[in-house]
């Protein structure tokens, strides 16, 4: 081999010299050593600062995912929680809820009234004053009701999101710093200066005044936080774009797809995997069969939605427009490769042994394969299996012309050549970028991000300890 | 029958007969599932042709103007190709060498302990979907980016998702490919060769540097070819992150300035052009497509080369 | 715990069987504009509420995807955020689609930046000028010294055709340097995190988190997009092939926009509802 030629040579050993050179070669050589060992220490340090730096990713990566992700299921939920979840899921107890919300009730009853006061005191005030009063008490008034959900004394909105208040503490906490701090900026330097001053200045002397009292001492009298867990999450439908519920249809969206692109895939991946093992000889048709399976997997994501949208929807017509079995026939091409290469390590991976013993038993080649080799491969072929599942779940690209939208109901086997369906991967990407209000629906986005990273790594782990176990059974 | 075990003319004829026909059916299976990257060329090829023949090959790649919708429609892609370059070479220059560096750390220097914890983890990496690195872009290091900007405005970066933010990630996502397919060639090369040259007196980095890695330089430089086309092909993340403006930055290598991918453009415009009446808009992402394919058909091919190549090699050929 | 994460499992499997019973469904697919996303989804909500039987779905792919859906038969009603093209209108006639266009809506295409921007509002020619490129920097406009980030939208979206055709006039383009964001959702974003950042949304996407300038000095909100002074407002429209059946899912859902419900989920999510008699 080439390379070997190029081993270091001995230079780096004290070169042979007379007596009188002796020392100064000794210490030239020490120098040299010296260098060598530096040089060997930095190459470690730089080792270890590479393998550091994907760590950091990694950790960058998971800990707020899983930190803001769990948030989504475990959560301290307000009354305004149990409310939605009593009205819109008919989750929870009735009585108790009735009971806490005529102690809420009576706690929030003195800002209602606050406002009613506020309202009458109003036209006691003089030009100007009035005006300002009124517009900042219709901004407070919509902080509040934002807090606390609609008032009492006014028409039920038609939306949910403006009928209920906020169901998480940590967004009502947010909300009621809202409620607190007025933020302004100040254009009067060389660069704008956010000044950030209580809100009660401007309402100081008003019957509005105390509310602020009210808000900053105990709020949680108003909104009775408790620890929550919401493995409905998973299941629930979204109500009102992802304001309250859950991500079920997007959950079985995902699930959809990737069982029909698996579906699909499987035996086209097991039979080409093992026709290449078993059968293929040395020819021209295998190495370009190979060749091309090899392309395959290469082909960027976006264009397999490409050809799902030119080939299945508008030649094939599989579907009259975006549906989830377009979706999955795409998904399905995309892996494909990896199914016939796992397959194929696998059926390779089955020692020959097995495979001389039964021939030599009279088997023939078929009964070989579905008998002996395919049955030995098996968990080696799975686990391939189930890291293409976790592929397939986790691909945005190929879904977005062929199955994704982002608002719809749960998908039925019966409507999978009609209906599109969300899908938590395109449907994370929607509500981060295309939301009408991002910030009120981070914990889904967390939610959703958790759930999907936690789908696909959970077959993952799975394919792992597959692996393990293969390896371990194969060691005998 | 004179020997049950024997089996007649017949008998043989048939089996014979079965195998040919199993043969054949398993073959045609596995054509079509190899042959579909042929239709995927010819689909994308022949959805791409009407935009060649109506507006040329020269603007689209040299001309810097895409106003798809602009009547009259300009498609000069320039920009886009050099966006998609720049982050994927960017991305590249990031990853490649820690990459390399992690899978000789972990090939060659940790335990064999912490390696079998290791491993999966990177595995498991390259596992996440890239809608949620897309995510992870958007909500953590844009921010980031965009304080930093704050801080130090001289940098002239004045936008949290720019080339440098895709470029990051698309680093990150390429990583857990570089690492686990150098460290198969690592360990691929042998022992014999290390203790050749440990015995010869050499240390560890000398030894790595100049035997093992030479030895293995095949299995990296592939490593390195699935990085980059992992890299360009992304779309989810250059969608979200890259601030996507089909301009080119001043100075042309400017990474802190917002840029445009072919993915992200055909991932994003696809939803608006126009299908039923064949558009030029619609043919024109086609032909990006096709370039996509195109390029990433060749990174394969060259990958294929140069394994094949190193095998014969190690054959002693 | 364990029983709960039991209980999920359960449902999880027993949805997969109710999947599996067919329904008597009323149907309906809704693609087309981000900007009119959020009262097309309030609809479909609102009528999921009301009645199960209720399947729809809605896609926020843009105007132009929208009509191609409903060109294609792939969609009952495709939102759009300006009028239909007179290419798509001669499409639709040689396929054979009969287009209805309903008003759904008003909207002002509101101008906003970072709220640490010391502008109050700008002309339309000035908001010509720094889309163009012609003016770069803040200062030049009386605001801090900052350089200026333009957001625009794809330039197919319906909310960029609007902003053209109001704003920047025919045939002038936008400035190669400005920044595309694919929906309103993203402008936002964006606009919240950059201080020198200027772009245009859907008045119903507007929140607290950046500041809205006055055009010509008129302010927008739904006052001033109903008395005709905002310059750069328009309509929203929802488009069917041919008039929808009586007591259909689609008749139901269009027939919200006049109702005292719809107009007032309209307004709630922020957009302007339909006058009386339109």
């Amino acid at each position: 081999m080439k390379s070997t030629t190029t081993l270091p040579e001995t230079r780096a050993l004290p070169p042979r010299q007379d007596v009188h050179a002796n020392e100064e070669a000794v210490s030239a050589a020490e120098k040299v050593l010296r260098g060598r060992r530096r040089r060997d220490r930095l190459f470690s340090i730089g080792g270890g600062i590479s393998i550091a730096v994907m760590t950091f990713f990694l950790l960058l990566l998971v800990i707020p995912i899983l930190r803001y992700g769990v948030g989504a299921y475990v959560y301290r939920g307000t009354i305004e929680d149990r409310r939605v979840q009593l009205e819109l899921f008919e989750r929870g107890n009735a009585d108790r809820l009735a009971q806490e919300w005529a102690q809420v009730s009576a706690a929030r009853a003195p800002i209602y009234k606050a406002f009613q006061d506020f309202e009458a005191e109003l036209s006691t005030r003089s030009g100007a004053q009035r005006r300002t009063l009124r517009k900042e008490g219709k901004k407070l008034h919509e902080l509040v009701s934002g807090l606390l959900g609609v008032f009492p004394d006014e028409p039920i909105p038609t939306l949910l999101r403006d009928r209920y208040g906020k169901t998480r503490w940590d967004q009502a906490q947010q909300q009621l710093e809202r409620i607190l701090i007025m933020e302004t900026w100040d254009y009067s330097g060389e660069e704008a200066v956010l000044v950030r001053s209580p809100r009660r200045d401007v309402f100081a002397g008003t019957a509005l005044e105390p509310v602020f009292d009210l808000l900053e001492t105990d709020p949680e009298s108003l909104l009775l936080p408790r620890w929550t867990f919401y493995p409905q999450f998973l299941t629930d439908a979204s109500m009102d774009a992802h304001f309250f519920g859950g991500i079920g249809p997007e959950v079985r969206g995902t699930i959809f797809l990737m069982l029909g692109a698996m579906l699909l895939a499987i035996p086209f991946g097991i039979i080409a995997a093992v026709y290449f093992q078993e059968y293929a000889g040395g020819t021209w048709v295998t190495s370009l069969l190979r060749s091309c399976v090899n392309t395959l997997s290469g082909v960027p994501s976006v264009v397999f939605g490409l050809f799902g949208l030119a080939f299945f929807i508008n030649t094939m017509h599989v579907s009259p427009g975006k549906s989830v079995a377009a979706g999955a026939l795409t998904l399905a091409l995309l892996v494909l490769p990896l199914v016939i290469r796992a397959s194929e390590e696998a059926i390779a991976a089955v020692p020959h042994t097995y495979k001389e013993a039964a021939l030599a038993l009279g088997a023939g080649r078929w009964r070989t394969v579905l008998t002996v080799i395919l049955p030995a491969a098996m968990p080696g072929i799975l686990t391939g299996i189930v890291i293409s599942m976790g592929r397939a779940a986790g691909e945005t690209a190929p879904i977005i012309f062929t199955a994704a939208v982002s608002v719809g109901r749960a998908v039925r086997l019966g409507d999978i050549f009609t209906e599109a369906t969300p899908a938590l991967s395109w449907n994370l990407y929607n509500l981060c970028t295309e939301h009408q209000s991002i910030h009120e629906v981070v914990h889904v986005q967390y939610g959703m991000a958790l759930t999907l990273v936690a789908l696909v790594l959970l077959f993952n782990l799975a394919a792992i300890i597959l692996r393990a176990r293969v390896a371990r059974r194969l060691k005998g | 029958m004179p020997n049950a075990l024997e089996l007649t003319a017949a008998q043989v004829f048939r089996r014979r007969l079965a195998e040919r026909l199993g043969r054949s059916v398993l073959l045609m299976i596995t054509s079509v599932a190899a042959l579909a990257v042929l239709g995927i060329i010819f689909f994308i090829a022949r959805e791409s042709i009407p935009f060649f023949r109506d507006h040329g090959v020269v603007d689209f790649f040299f001309k810097n103007a895409w106003y798809p919708s602009h009547n009259p429609p300009e498609f000069g892609a320039a920009a886009i190709f050099l966006g998609s370059l720049l982050v994927t070479a960017a991305a590249i220059l990031f990853s490649v060498p820690i990459g390399i560096l992690a899978a000789i750390c972990l090939s060659d220097m940790l335990s064999f302990r912490v390696r079998q914890v290791v491993k999966p983890i990177i595995e498991m990496l390259a596992a996440v979907p890239s809608v949620v690195f897309g995510f992870f872009a958007l909500t953590i290091i844009a921010p980031w980016l965009q304080q930093l900007g704050e801080h130090w405005r001289w940098l002239g970066l004045d936008s949290g998702t720019n080339a440098l933010t895709a470029s990051i990630v698309l680093g990150v996502m390429a990583l857990p490919t570089i690492v686990s397919v150098s460290e198969d060639a690592l360990q691929a090369v042998g022992r014999e060769l290390r203790e050749g040259s440990y015995a010869l007196g050499a240390t560890r980095a000398e030894t790595l540097c100049k035997v093992v890695v030479p030895a293995a330089a095949s299995g990296i430089f592939s490593a390195v070819l699935l990085g980059i086309m992992r890299a360009i092909g992304e779309t989810m993340v250059v969608w979200m992150a890259s601030g996507n403006s089909a301009r080119i930055p001043e100075p042309w290598f400017n990474l802190l300035q917002p840029i445009r991918t072919l993915t992200a453009t055909i991932a994003g415009d696809m939803g608006e052009a126009d299908q039923t009446t064949g558009s030029a808009h619609y043919s024109v992402l086609f032909a990006m497509g096709l370039c996509l394919l195109l390029f990433s058909f060749v990174c394969s091919l060259a990958g294929e080369r140069v394994v094949a190549r190193q095998k014969r090699r190690m054959q002693g050929r | 715990m364990k029983k709960n994460a039991l209980a999920v499992s359960a449902s999880l499997l027993l949805g997969g069987l109710a999947a599996l019973a067919p329904a008597a469904d009323l149907r309906l697919a809704i693609d087309g504009s981000t900007t009119v996303g959020p009262i097309a989804k309030a609809f479909a909500e609102y009528l999921t509420r009301q009645d199960a039987r209720f399947n729809i779905t809605v896609s926020e792919s843009g105007s132009g995807n929208g009509a191609k859906s409903l060109l294609n038969g792939t969609c009952d009603i495709a939102t759009l955020s300006r009028d239909l093209k007179s290419g798509e209108k001669a499409a639709m006639d040689e396929k054979g689609v009969k287009p209805v266009v309903h008003v759904c809506g008003h909207d002002a295409l509101t101008v906003v930046v970072h709220p640490s921007n010391k502008i109050t509002g700008l002309t339309v020619e000035q908001l010509r000028d720094v889309y163009t490129g012609k003016i770069t920097n803040w200062k030049e406009l009386g605001g801090f010294d900052r350089k200026i980030v333009i957001l625009s939208r794809d330039s197919n979206s319906g909310t960029f055709e609007c902003f053209g055709e109001l704003v920047l006039g025919k045939g002038v383009k936008v400035s190669s340097n400005a920044e595309t964001a694919g929906s309103n959702g993203a402008v936002l974003q964006r606009i919240q995190s950059t201080p020198g950042a200027i772009g245009y949304i859907g008045l119903g996407y507007v929140t607290d988190a950046v500041k809205t300038l006055a055009v010509n000095g008129v302010e927008s909100s739904p006052e001033t997009v109903l008395d005709g002074t905002y310059p750069i407002a328009r309509k929203l429209f929802m488009v069917t092939n041919g008039e929808p059946e009586k007591g259909s899912a689609a008749a139901m859902f269009l027939g919200l926009i006049h109702s005292k419900e719809g107009r007032e989920m309209t307004e709630e999510v922020g957009f302007v509802p339909v006058f009386d008699g339109e």
